[in-house]
This record gives C-alpha cells, structure tokens and sequence, in this order.
C-alpha cells in the first residue's frame, strides 16, 4: 500500500483519532452528562468524516439528527431521571472481563480481516456518482426513484415510534 | 475536492467503524445506566452507517445507495431512541431506576 | 323348510327383546307364558327342519349374506343345517322348552321372576344361533355371548357372596379356553384366509395349512389343541373343570338348562362340527380322549363323597362330558352325539327334580333329607328313570350311548381308556343311586324340613314326566331297533366314509357294563338303604380317600397355590422390576434433566447484559469460523 500524504488523508487521521478519543472516553468518564456530551462528539467525527468522504447530504442529517436531536433527547432523559447518576469504576467481575475479551477478541478478528483484504482503491470522483448534480439532489433523485417504498415505510414507522413514545411517556392518570 | 480518486485507504476507514462498533459493544454490555446502554447502541449503529458511507464511496461498485441507506439506518435509530426513551422514562416512574440490573422480573 | 331355520333363534331373541319391553314390573303368568309357547314354536320348527334335513340329505343348506369386506377378505354371516346342526337344535329347544315351563313354578315369587326369563331367552337365542353358525368367526360370537348368559344366570342371586364369586369364577376360568380358542381360530383363519368350515375342512383335506414355518401338520395340531382348549373351559373337563360345580349357585334350571344339557354341551358340540380338523392329527385325537377320560374317571370319583345334591350332579355333568371327548377321541363321533343327546335329557330331568326336592325341603344337603318318596311320588319315581338312565341300565337311554362309547373304546383298540369308562361308569351308578336312596328313602332325617315337603305344581311335574320319558326311550333312536337310525343319519355329514368308528355288536360287552352298573347299584344300597354295613365306617376306613375325593382332589386348592400364588410371585418380580429398574431408569433420567435444568438456572439471572453477551460471543465465533475458513487471513 503506498502511502500518500495528503490533506485528506491527514484530515481522516486527525478526525478518526479524536472520534476514538471521544468513545473511549465515553467508557471511561463516571458521570453520566459527560458521557451523553463524549458521545456528541463522536457523532460530530462521524459527521466530519462523511463530508471528508463526499457525502453532504449524510453530513448535514448525522449532525441534526445525531448530533442536535438525539444527544439533546438523551439529555432530557438524564434529567428528568436521576441526574445525579454516576457509574462506578471498572469492576473485574465475570461478567466484565467476559463482555472486555468478547469485544477485543471480535476487534482482533475484525482487524485481520479487513488487513488481509485486498480492497480496491477509489476510481469515482463525488462528481461522477452524483451523477453532475449537488449531492443532496442526487439523493433526492436516487431515494424518490429507486427507494420510495422504503422511504415511505420509514415514514410509517416514525409516525408509529412518535405515537408509541408519547403514549409509553406519557403520565397515566388512571394508575393506582 | 472529488475529481481525483479518494486518497484514503479503505482498510483505515473500516478499521474506524471496526473499532468504534467494539466500544460501543463493550459499552452495551457492561455499563449499568440504562440511557448509556442505549447511547452505546447508538454508537454502534454509526459505526454500521460509517462502514455505509464508505462502501458507497469507495466499494466495488460506488453508488450512491449506501448513503440513502445510512439515512434509513438514521431514521431508524431515531425511531429507536425516541421509544427506548419514553421505555426508560416509564420505568422510571413504576420502578425509581435507571439502572439495568434492577430489571431482571424475568430472573428464574 | 330348511330356510326358515333362522327362525329358530329368532323367536326367542323376539321374546327376549318383547320381555325387556315389558319390564321388571311384567307378571308372571305373562313372562312364562310368552317364553314357553315362543320356544315350543321354536321346538316344533325344528322338529320339521330335522326332518326335511333327514329327507334330503345333500340338499342345499347353507344361507350365506355378505357382511363386510375388508382388504381382500371377504367376511360372511348366515346359516348352516347340517344332520348334526338339526339334532342340536332339537334336544336345545325340547330341553329349553320344559326347563321355561318349570321355572315358572321353581322362580315363582321372586323379585326378579321377568329378568331370570329375560336372561334365559338371550340364553337360548344365543345357544341356538351358535348351532347353526356358518363359520368359526360367528360362532366364536355367540360362543361368548353363551359364556355371559352363563355369568348372569351363575349370578342371578348377586346378593349371595358365594353366587357372585361362582359367576366370577365360571367367567374367568371359562375364559381361559376361550383364549386358545380364539388363538385358534386366528391361525386358522390366517392359515386359509377364511372362517368358513367348509374352505377349513378342505384345506385340511388337501393338506394345504401353512403359517411361516409351520408345517401343515403342525397347524393343524395346533390348532385343533387350541381350539380344544375352548372346548376343554366350556365343557368342563380336567384340568378347566373348576368352575363347574361352583355354578351350581346359580337357580336350578339354570344348572338344568345351561350347565347340564346345552352350553357344556357345546364343547363337545364344537369339537365334533371341527371333527375333520381333530380328525387329521392323530395327537389332537389322542389328546382329546385322555382329556376325557381323565375328567369322566376323576369326575365321578369326586362325585362318590359330595354333600350337596347339586354339586353330585354336577360332577356327573363332567363325567358325562368326559365320555363324549372320549368318544369324540377316538374317532367314535356319532356315540358322542347320541351320548349328548340322551345325557341332555336324564341330565335336564336330574337336575329338575333336585330342583323340585330343593324347591320342597329347602336345602341342598343330601344328609338333611330322606323319605320323600312319601310326600313326592313323581319326583321320585322321574329321578329313578333318570339315575337308571344315569347308570346305564338296560333299556334307558343311557344304556345305548354309553355302551356304544365304551365298546367302541374297546374296539378302536384303546383297553386302558375303556378301563377308566368302565370304573367311571360303576362310580356313576353308586353315586347317584347313593343320592336317590339318601333322597327319597329311609327314615326323614330332619323332622320339620320333611313336614312341609311337597310336590310342586303341573308346571314343575309336567316337565320332569316328560324327560323321564324321553330318559327312558330315547336310547331306541339309536339301537338295533332302528337300525342305528342317528348314526345313518349323522353320517350324512361326511361325503366320505371318514365318519369314524362303527360299533359290531357284542352281547357280551353289554352285559358286562350293565353288570357293572347293576353292582355299583347293589353297594349304594348296602350302604345307604338298607344299611348292611354304614357308609360312616367306610369313610372312615378309607379316611384317606374319602377325604382326597371329597375335598375334589384339593384342585381349587391346587390352582390357588400354583395360580394364584404364582401369578402373586410374578406379580412382585414385576412389581419390583417396574418400581426400581424401570422406574429407577426413569427416575435417573428425569434426575439428571433436572440437574442440568438446575445447572442452566443460574444463567437465567434476568440481567439483558449477560445474554446479550451469550449472543456476541456466539456472532463472533460464527464471524470467526467465516473469517478464518476464508484463509489467508492470519
């Protein structure tokens, strides 16, 4: 593999380093709040790494559903349950240490596969798959052409998580 | 940028993805707060959609249908924390906990 | 004429069916009434059937209707009126005939008077439709259904302990035969494919019997001896014959009707319609008329010490059926019938009038009588026909067809069996001339029992002239007076001349066995007429086998040990292999499911973090085992 040093290709490390910085933190912080702010972050360095790749239109959705409305909702949940939450440290209990081997394990098999695949290189540019068209439009083309049933199940299934969330939220009068 | 071919390798990407999905999978089983097993749930689907987007730029044959499809898997997630949510609020309520070890009434 | 005989069992099952309508509640005068005057119908029709049978002897006479078809098996159902069928149904319609009209004066005023005629007339339908069955399949049917008239008759008076257990006891040790018999009955049918007599006889003919590796004279040994052992639990003989003289706790005319002249007849009236089958192996023969031997001699050395009347006739009954097997053994098949139907009549009228002497003294015991004679002249003087008869005295019927079976013994070249009829025959004549002198002379031996005796009504007497009639002449039917005229007419049945042994004349056999009988006579008279010397010190002299013989050769004793006993040993081993070795296998089993169960608890602690880390450790190995099987990978 020859390495070429581009901006890009320092732009990817940067950004991948703070994203796994972000996570890793995440495991390793005891307060919950700061936990939900660690994952903002790697929602943010996913999002930098779609625009890195050519996806705008992924980019700008990651940062306003992930980054804005989801990590904003788990805030909310936080608080209006036990704020005050913290976890406590790393324990070697069975259970952990079964739940750290599995996952180190299934990083250790996912990494040697990836290492001995001989992927191909790019031959695209952005501009050729959008097709001469921004992104966002040729999203736009592509999901309404080829993929509005699924789009319109996905429609269905948000009216009936919206409807099923406020019905399960929502304070019953009735209860004893 | 986009009119020269993509300077980064495939592999690191998807080593990224890889690795984030670890975490999250690390985080899922074993941290006890509720919302933080969610939150880790969620990571794990971004290093799915990240493994998505690449493919679509860099697979065998680049389309444009992994990004439509990471926005499904986004919608989807959406759908899924909004419900585990308003779960997790419910039972707070009915139980005074957030944590998952106290929801074992399925215990033998 | 031959086409109606359907009829036959029909008008009892009519009448049958017509007193279960009437109820419990029907009278007497009714009930009886029906009863007698639907069988003499029944008596008279076959009377004509005997006839026309006679008159055309290879008519046509079977009537065949289909039944069902299964596979390629064909089942039928009909009628058949053979020489011996007619004959049969003769003596079963005269003998049911008087044996309704004294049951009206015997069961008069009891709780149940309608259900006793009810009960008799599914008897007598289903002893007659077995008579004329057209194959083993149907009489096999009615075979059974004799055997449960037999159980309710025997259990009439339920509420006696002793009656119910008699009933139980008939039931099941009857059952035992059945068993073999229908064994039997299966081989045959999947030796030939049919139930039909005559496929059977010719497939025995042309020695065509094969089951897997039996060969053809196997099967039929077998199942002749199978099917003799039907015949063997029906009939009473050794070593089936307990259930007999517990029987005799059911009413009088039942042991008249059913357990003297018809049911344990059909044992012998079995062997005798599968004559051809026993006639192919020589073993089955031989089997047959040692069996019967043995019965007859045991029979009526038990019968020598009995107490209770009925039981003494009873024993008798198997005597008698004895010297049938052993006629039908050695080949001398009509002496068998003949000895059948001149039994069914003395024997019938025996047991009538100790049931009159019952009726009168109330009781059974011999020892509680005496005198009689006085307050019952017809009884009396009946029951001496039927004893002379009994004994085999010239000229009464039982002279002609118990000499013909002993001479014919003789004369088929079998002396040591003629020998046992021979001391059986004078233990006949002793015991039940023993029993008339007990009965009905000397001195009454309880006062108040002799003061209210009496003769019964014309209901009761009516018949037991009648018997003792037919007791007396019967036996001409088939003597040099008519030429042989049953055995001519029996022997149409065979096509051939395979008929079995005939008879020569010899004067000197006669003489002999009714010398025999007259001495057996002579000795009860010394000992219980006009007592030269006591029967109270013989006994005693002979304490040994007096006590042997009275207590019936300890067989109920015997069977109890061996049977009873054995069947409670093998009880306890199979008790003790189910409770521990079986049971414990299974318990084991359950134990080490229930330690797993125990063991794989624990995993299910509730926690969604210990199962979601089960399944990823389970997608890593699947991810594992496709990473690496790929190759190249490390």
């Amino acid at each position: 593999m020859n390495f070429v040093w581009s901006w890009p290709v320092i732009a990817f490390y940067i950004i991948a380093l703070l994203t796994l910085c972000c996570g890793v933190i995440m495991l390793s912080v005891r307060k919950v709040i700061y936990m939900a702010l660690t994952i903002g972050g790697v929602f943010i360095g996913a999002s930098a790494l779609y625009f890195l790749l050519g996806a705008d239109f992924v980019g700008v959705a990651q940062i306003l559903i992930y980054a804005g409305a989801i990590t904003i909702l788990i805030m909310f949940a936080i608080m209006l349950t036990n704020h005050e939450a913290t976890e406590p440290g790393f324990k070697w209990s069975p259970k952990n240490i079964a739940a750290a081997i599995g996952s180190v394990l299934l990083a250790v098999v996912l990494l040697l596969a990836i290492r001995s695949t001989a992927w191909p290189t790019a031959t695209t540019s952005q501009t050729a798959l959008d097709g001469g068209n921004s992104n966002p439009m040729a999203i736009g083309l592509v999901m309404f052409k080829g993929y509005a049933i699924p789009f319109e199940l996905v429609s269905i299934l948000l009216i009936v998580a919206l409807v099923g969330a406020v019905i399960l939220a929502k304070e019953r009068k009735e209860d004893e | 940028m986009g009119a020269a071919p993509f300077p980064v390798p495939t592999g690191s990407l998807l080593a990224l993805g890889a690795l984030l999905f670890c975490i999250g999978l690390f985080g899922a089983l074993t941290k006890r707060n509720l919302i933080i097993v969610l939150v880790s749930i969620e990571l794990m689907l971004n290093a799915a959609n990240i493994n998505l987007v690449t493919f679509s730029r860099l697979g065998v044959a680049p389309s444009l249908s992994g990004q439509v499809f990471s926005l499904f898997t986004m919608t989807v997630a959406a759908a899924e924390i909004a419900v585990g949510l308003a779960l997790l609020l419910a039972l707070f309520r009915l139980r005074k906990t957030s944590e998952v070890k106290d929801l074992n009434i399925h215990k033998w | 004429m031959v086409q109606y005989a359907w009829l036959v069992p029909f008008l009892p099952l009519v009448a049958y069916v017509f007193l279960l309508v009437l109820g419990r509640k029907a009278a007497e005068g009714l009930v009886a009434g029906v009863s007698v005057i639907l069988t003499a119908v029944s008596f008279v029709l076959s009377l004509f059937i005997f006839q026309a049978v006679g008159n055309n002897p290879h008519g046509n006479n079977t009537y065949v209707f289909h039944w069902l078809t299964v596979g390629n098996r064909v089942f039928d159902v009909g009628f058949q009126v053979t020489h011996l069928n007619a004959l049969m149904l003769v003596v079963v319609t005269l003998v049911s005939t008087l044996v309704f009209l004294f049951s009206k004066g015997y069961m008069h005023k009891d709780d149940r008077f309608p259900v006793f005629y009810q009960y008799l007339n599914l008897f007598v339908f289903s002893m007659l439709a077995l008579v004329i069955s057209l194959n083993l399949l149907q009489l096999y049917i009615f075979w059974e259904m004799v055997g449960l008239c037999s159980y309710l008759l025997v259990g009439f008076w339920y509420f006696k302990p002793e009656a119910a257990l008699a009933a139980k006891k008939s039931f099941i040790v009857t059952r035992i035969g059945d068993t073999g018999m229908f064994a039997g009955i299966v081989l045959l049918f999947l030796a030939t494919g049919s139930f039909d007599y005559s496929t059977i006889f010719s497939a025995v003919a042309h020695g065509t019997l094969h089951i897997g590796w039996l060969s053809n004279n196997g099967v039929i040994t077998l199942t002749a001896l199978l099917i003799f052992a039907g015949a063997v639990g029906k009939s009473a003989q050794f070593p089936l014959h307990v259930w007999l003289p517990d029987a005799m706790e059911g009413p009088t005319p039942v042991s008249a009707l059913i357990h003297a002249a018809t049911m344990v007849a059909a044992g012998v009236y079995l062997v005798a319609r599968t004559f051809p089958l026993f006639q192919a192996s020589t073993g089955a023969t031989t089997t047959v008329a040692w069996i019967g031997a043995i019965t007859a001699l045991m029979a009526s050395l038990i019968a020598l010490t009995q107490r209770d009347i009925k039981r003494v006739i009873a024993y008798s009954t198997m005597s008698q059926l004895g010297y049938m097997m052993m006629a039908l053994g050695v080949g001398a098949y009509a002496y068998g019938i003949f000895h059948l139907m001149t039994h069914a009549f003395f024997k019938a009228l025996l047991f009538l009038a100790a049931g009159s002497v019952i009726h009168a003294v109330d009781t059974q015991d011999l020892f509680e009588m005496g005198g009689l004679r006085k307050k019952m002249p017809v009884t009396t003087y009946t029951f001496l026909a039927g004893a002379l008869a009994l004994a085999g005295i010239v000229p009464f019927a039982g002279f002609w067809s118990k000499d013909d079976i002993l001479s014919a013994t003789l004369q088929s070249g079998h002396p040591v069996l003629y020998w046992f009829g021979l001391i059986a025959a004078f233990c006949t004549a002793f015991y039940i001339f023993r029993v008339f002198f007990l009965t009905f002379t000397g001195k009454p031996r309880v006062e108040e029992k002799y003061e209210h005796a009496h003769e019964g009504s014309w209901v009761m007497k009516l018949p037991l002239v009648v018997l003792a009639v037919f007791a007396t002449i019967a036996g001409f039917f088939n003597s040099p007076v008519n030429h042989y005229g049953l055995e001519r007419y029996l022997f149409a049945d065979f096509a051939s001349g395979t008929a079995g042994v005939v008879v020569k004349e010899n004067v000197g056999l006669m003489a002999f066995s009714v010398a025999v009988g007259l001495l057996g006579i002579l000795l009860a008279a010394l000992m219980y007429w006009r007592p030269a010397f006591g029967g109270e010190k013989l006994s005693k002299a002979l304490s040994i086998p007096y006590i042997i013989s009275f207590r019936k050769f300890f067989f109920d004793e015997i069977y109890t040990f061996v049977i009873v006993g054995g069947g409670k040993v093998i009880a306890a081993i199979v008790d003790f292999v189910d409770r521990y070795i079986i049971d414990g296998i299974v318990s084991l089993l359950s134990w080490i499911g229930s330690v797993f169960g125990t063991m794989l608890k624990y995993t299910q602690d509730g926690q969604v973090q210990t199962y979601s880390a089960i399944a990823a450790f389970g997608v890593l190995i699947f991810i594992a085992i496709a990473v690496f099987t790929v190759g190249g990978v490390l």
